[in-house]
């Protein structure tokens, strides 16, 4: 509860000042009036403790952000791993680590104290510099974009008016560092890894971002914590899917450049161990090669946070209202965090069904099939909202056309699964006329 | 190699019009040319595009997850292009047929299971039938039996690694495991059978080791009935997949002439669209009592001889081992499992080849006695040895990726090659 | 550049985009289906797989019906068994029967040949040591010679004896120890 005040007062001070400056003053105010401080400031002479000057007071403030971000992306990062690893256990009819801690829950942390105490090699042809800074780079990355993402009603580092464009800018900073791996190992397979990242990420951005317009245009906003306040009518379930049928196949969108933003599987061509044995890190060991892991489940989780606060209502849920003060916001911090762990299990369950993309069949995934998908959505959204909707806010509309949506989400599930129930490919596939010439076997 | 007198003329390949192939693509050092895609020359490059590029040369292997085990190879790249591929083998190289030349007749037969450990039963077969043939004697019916039906079991336990692996050479993890959960159910069956799992040493000269125990027959007939369930959700899973066809549609074709000239055998030549298989052309065993088709590569997703009808020829091919086994076991009798034999085993003097529908090709034995107990020659014509050499032309002009496709689909087991 | 162009058998771009979210969900409904299954593995250590009859693990002699002939040692065809023991007349005082497991590959062609069928693979398998002379195994489970053949041996030594003191005496006393033991 300590760490949710701290949050709730970092969400509050945020819009006034720096983050997190007030309640940094008070702890540097406390601190001075403890014993210890006024001891130690007897001892030296003084009357009391020194008012510490600005900048210290910001260093902190900022330290302690840091370390609460740190703290809970990695418990998020390790317990994704441990999901991951038991996921794709059953997935794949095992158990999956199961000896350290209950159901194997503690196996991350052992590999986490393993991989602290393994010897950090540096190659001898390395760029040392430029070696040591990329993971510092890339976990930087994953750092900062939490400071935009909205986890409960006032509890947010920042709350910045382009949220969404703050964080795919930052997210891409993570792809320099991992070019500057690849390039600084000195290793073919490495540099291989590092240009396919560069041309993967670069070309996924389009679609990201077009994905990530129908939710601003939807809800009017490029401010997260707008967005996802304007999820919360019908007590809480009228989440954006909910509200504009483009919605959904947007979302689909969404989480496939997600899937290549943050390289995973079928994206993961700048680590396939099939090709290229590790990627880009396949030099690092040790701590360094932990964080550009714990960076790929941070990637995640925060993908999917975005994905969540955009989409899926955020911290909303239905009934949630009912709740007051510190409860209401601790129930939304869980609410958000277990959607994106449904998220984060919705992407380990593709990663474990699908094989691997060639570079260039990524290269057309995004600009012949999700690019064009992308504009018409945004295209198609915008024009339901001023055409169909004739630019009413949601609340304001004729109660058909409010239902219209979850009616025709629900739809398109139950024909989908089916379609599905006893569906082999041979004879769903092609309904779109498929014009397929004659085999021309040779037989002899 | 030298065929015995006896061998019938190859029907299948013999019809075929068959160019003399292979000729120009390689420059006096046995390096290839580029053919498929030809890179620019480097002036010319440098014409085009204003800057100055260098293919590079990368090792892939012998410590490499797509390989396949110990195969090196060393490609030429152009950025994502592979311009030329040279393989380099021998890491694992046992002397097993000179080992054959000083031990006894059968104490030769572990040691070729350990040539293609995926189908031992099968080089177990190959290497019985090549002394039986200098032996001339007949074998019980119910120990061919029983030979046939661990032969089959034995391909569809290869061919699931070849599907499983194949998986994970693309970048789908979960088709391994669930191959691997129905082979590992073909080896707890040979493991009832002959007390093994990997290194059966099972078929033997004159029949096989020991007869079945009771219950293990019907155990096979429902392991065949349950695999055809499991059968069809591997083409779900994996055949189908749409990013797998487009890994491996077009991928590595590889053309008849290319096929026959490089001696290519097995689904890496019925891939490429030639009905040719031994169990056929030269029926062995009771082959020819058995219903069954020969899958061929189609072109049904690309072209025909791609990655994909290789790998579509294997799938096929294990729905018809099922079928050969569910033969078998309708057909077999009571009786002998072992042909009458002296405990010191001394083969008559001449020389015989039989070669046996591998998993991955023809497996061929050629042996000459002189009448001793140990053999005075042996010598091994494997299939993996082959098809492996039609890697220098088939890669060039792929991708990075696609090498690891192309290595996949021609199903190599190191282990053979190097021998 | 020349790019290898590598374009499937187009079928239209809508039924390509279809192709590839369907096949996908059909892919994911069949992981999904094994998610709710049991697993198949087993828990090694706890939990053991059934280990059949004819199972080609380590061997196991029957000393008291081995007859020192040699057959298992010539069938090996990598020379791992390696046998010693001498010969008080019938009897046999053994002092190594011992099999290399460096070398052994459980191939089972030294059961066969066996006269007496003493010889033979079992269900133990687990082959781990720190040192690798440690797996040349001894499957003697006596040294020297067992207590019955002592006892005959001696019975036959003091019936020679007997025998060597009165010449005409009849073999009588050495003919139960005569008789042989494995039929």
């Amino acid at each position: 509860m300590i760490s949710l005040h701290v949050m709730e007062s970092i969400g509050g001070q945020a819009r006034r000042a720096a983050p997190g400056t007030n309640w940094t003053i008070d702890l540097i105010e406390w601190a001075r009036k403890c014993s210890l401080s006024k001891w130690l400031a007897n001892a030296a002479g003084y009357e009391e403790a020194p008012v510490p000057p600005d900048w210290i007071v910001a260093a902190v403030g900022a330290g302690i952000a840091v370390g609460l971000v740190l703290a809970f992306i990695s418990v998020v990062a390790m317990f994704s791993i441990w999901l991951e690893r038991r996921v794709a256990g059953r997935i794949q009819s095992r158990i999956g680590p199961n000896r350290v801690g209950p159901f194997g829950l503690l196996q991350s942390l052992a590999d986490g104290v393993k991989l602290l105490l393994k010897e950090d090699i540096i190659p001898s042809g390395a760029d040392r510099s430029l070696f040591i800074l990329a993971p510092a780079l890339v976990m930087a990355s994953a750092l900062g974009m939490f400071a935009a993402l909205p986890m409960a009603a006032g509890a947010g580092f920042t709350d910045l008016n382009l949220g969404i464009i703050f964080i795919i800018a930052v997210s891409s900073l993570a792809t320099i560092g991992v070019i500057m791996a690849g390039w600084s190992s000195n290793n073919k397979w490495a540099l291989y890894g590092a240009m396919r990242e560069a041309a993967q990420v670069v070309s996924y951005e389009i679609p990201l971002g077009l994905s990530l317009l129908v939710p601003a245009v939807v809800a009017g906003s490029m401010n997260l914590r707008e967005i996802t306040e304007s999820q919360s009518s019908w007590s809480g379930a009228c989440w954006l899917i909910f509200q504009n049928p483009i919605c959904l196949p947007a979302f689909v969108l969404y989480f496939v450049a997600a899937l290549a933003e943050t390289k995973r599987a079928p994206f993961d061509l700048p680590e396939s161990e099939s090709e290229l044995v590790a990627g880009f890190h396949v030099e690092y060991s040790g701590i360094r090669f932990s964080f550009f892991f714990l960076e790929e489940y941070g990637a995640m989780f925060i993908m999917s946070a975005l994905g969540v606060a955009l989409f899926l209502g955020g911290w909303n849920f239905p009934g949630i209202d009912v709740l007051h003060g510190g409860w209401l916001v601790a129930t939304q911090l869980l609410v958000f965090v277990i959607k994106s762990l449904c998220m984060i299990l919705l992407m380990i369950w593709v990663r474990w069904t699908l094989p691997r993309l060639r570079v260039d069949q990524v290269m057309v995934m995004s600009y012949k099939y999700l690019t064009p998908i992308g504009l018409g959505l945004v295209v198609a959204s915008a024009g339901w909202e001023v055409l169909v909707a004739g630019g009413l806010p949601f609340n304001d509309r004729p109660f058909w056309m409010q239902a219209a949506t979850p009616a025709l989400v629900v739809f398109v599930c139950l024909l989908l699964g089916w379609m599905l129930r006893k569906q082999s490919v041979d004879s769903a596939a092609a309904p779109f006329a498929a014009r397929s010439s004659a085999p021309g076997a040779i037989q002899t | 190699m030298v065929p015995s007198s006896e061998t019938p003329a190859r029907g299948a390949a013999a019809t075929l019009p068959v160019k003399p192939a292979g000729q120009g693509d390689y420059d006096e050092d046995f390096n290839l040319k580029p053919k498929f895609a030809t890179p620019l020359a480097r002036n010319e490059r440098e014409m085009v595009m204003d800057v100055r590029t260098q293919d590079m040369e990368m090792n892939m292997g012998p410590q490499h997850p797509s390989t396949h085990g110990v195969l090196r190879l060393l490609l030429r790249v152009d950025g994502e292009i592979v311009t030329g591929a040279v393989p380099y083998i021998g890491y694992i190289h046992r002397c097993a047929e000179k080992i054959g030349e000083s031990v006894e007749w059968i104490q030769y037969l572990p040691y070729t299971d350990r040539y293609d450990y995926l189908a031992a039963m099968n080089n177990n077969l190959g290497y019985s039938m090549a002394v039986e043939k200098l032996l001339g004697i007949e074998i019980p019916e119910r120990a061919m039996y029983i030979r046939t039906i661990c032969a089959e079991l034995n391909r569809i336990g290869s061919h699931l690694i070849a599907f499983g692996t194949y998986g994970l050479d693309l970048g789908a993890f979960t088709p391994f495991f669930y191959s691997f959960r129905e082979r590992e159910w073909i080896l707890s069956l040979f493991e009832k059978i002959c007390g093994a799992r990997l290194t059966y040493s099972y078929i033997r000269i004159g029949g096989v080791f020991n007869d079945s125990p009771p219950g293990w027959l019907e155990e096979v007939a429902a392991f065949c009935n349950d695999f055809e369930e499991k059968w069809k959700e591997y083409n779900d899973l994996l055949s189908e997949n749409s990013i797998f066809v487009s890994r491996t549609a077009n991928v590595g074709v590889i053309s008849v002439e290319d096929a026959l000239a490089f001696g290519l055998t097995g689904p890496c030549l019925r891939g490429s669209g030639i009905a040719y298989d031994l169990r056929k052309a030269q029926p062995y065993e009771l082959y020819n009592k058995f219903e069954f088709d020969i899958p061929v590569g189609s072109g049904r997703k690309g072209t025909v001889g791609d990655c994909w009808d290789r790998y579509d020829v294997r799938m096929q091919e294990m729905r018809e081992s099922v079928k050969i086994v569910r033969q078998c076991l309708a057909g077999i009798q009571e009786g002998p499992t072992l042909a009458k034999l002296s405990a010191a085993l001394r083969v008559p003097a001449g020389h015989a080849y039989v070669g046996i529908e591998n998993p991955r090709g023809e497996l061929g034995h050629f042996v000459i006695s002189g009448g001793d107990k140990k053999a005075i020659r042996l010598r091994v014509r494997g299939p993996s040895f082959c098809n492996l050499s039609i890697l220098p032309k088939a890669l060039p002009g792929t991708m990075l990726a696609d090498a690891v496709a192309v290595i996949g689909s021609i199903d190599i087991v190191l282990g053979e090659v190097d021998r | 550049m020349v790019a290898p162009t590598h374009t499937l058998k187009s079928s239209g771009w809508f039924n390509e985009v279809w192709l590839g979210f369907w096949t996908a969900l059909v892919g994911m409904r069949i992981t999904l289906k094994y998610f709710f299954k049991k697993p198949e593995t087993v828990q090694y250590p706890e939990e053991r797989m059934p280990i059949p009859d004819r199972y080609r693990g380590i061997h196991y002699l029957e000393q008291e019906k081995c007859i020192y002939c040699f057959m298992c040692a010539r069938a090996c065809p990598v020379d791992c068994i390696s046998m010693e023991a001498v010969r008080h007349g019938k009897e046999l005082e053994w002092v190594s029967f011992t099999v290399d497991y460096n070398r052994c590959m459980f191939c089972e062609l030294c059961t066969y040949p066996c006269p007496k069928d003493c010889i033979h693979e079992g269900k133990e398998f687990a082959l781990v040591t720190y040192d690798r002379r440690d797996l040349v195994l001894d499957l003697l489970s006596w040294k020297g010679m067992s207590a019955e053949a002592k006892q005959r041996f001696e019975a036959a030594e003091a019936a020679k004896a007997s025998g060597a003191a009165a010449k005409d005496a009849p073999k009588a006393g050495a003919a139960p120890a005569d008789a042989p033991e494995h039929s």
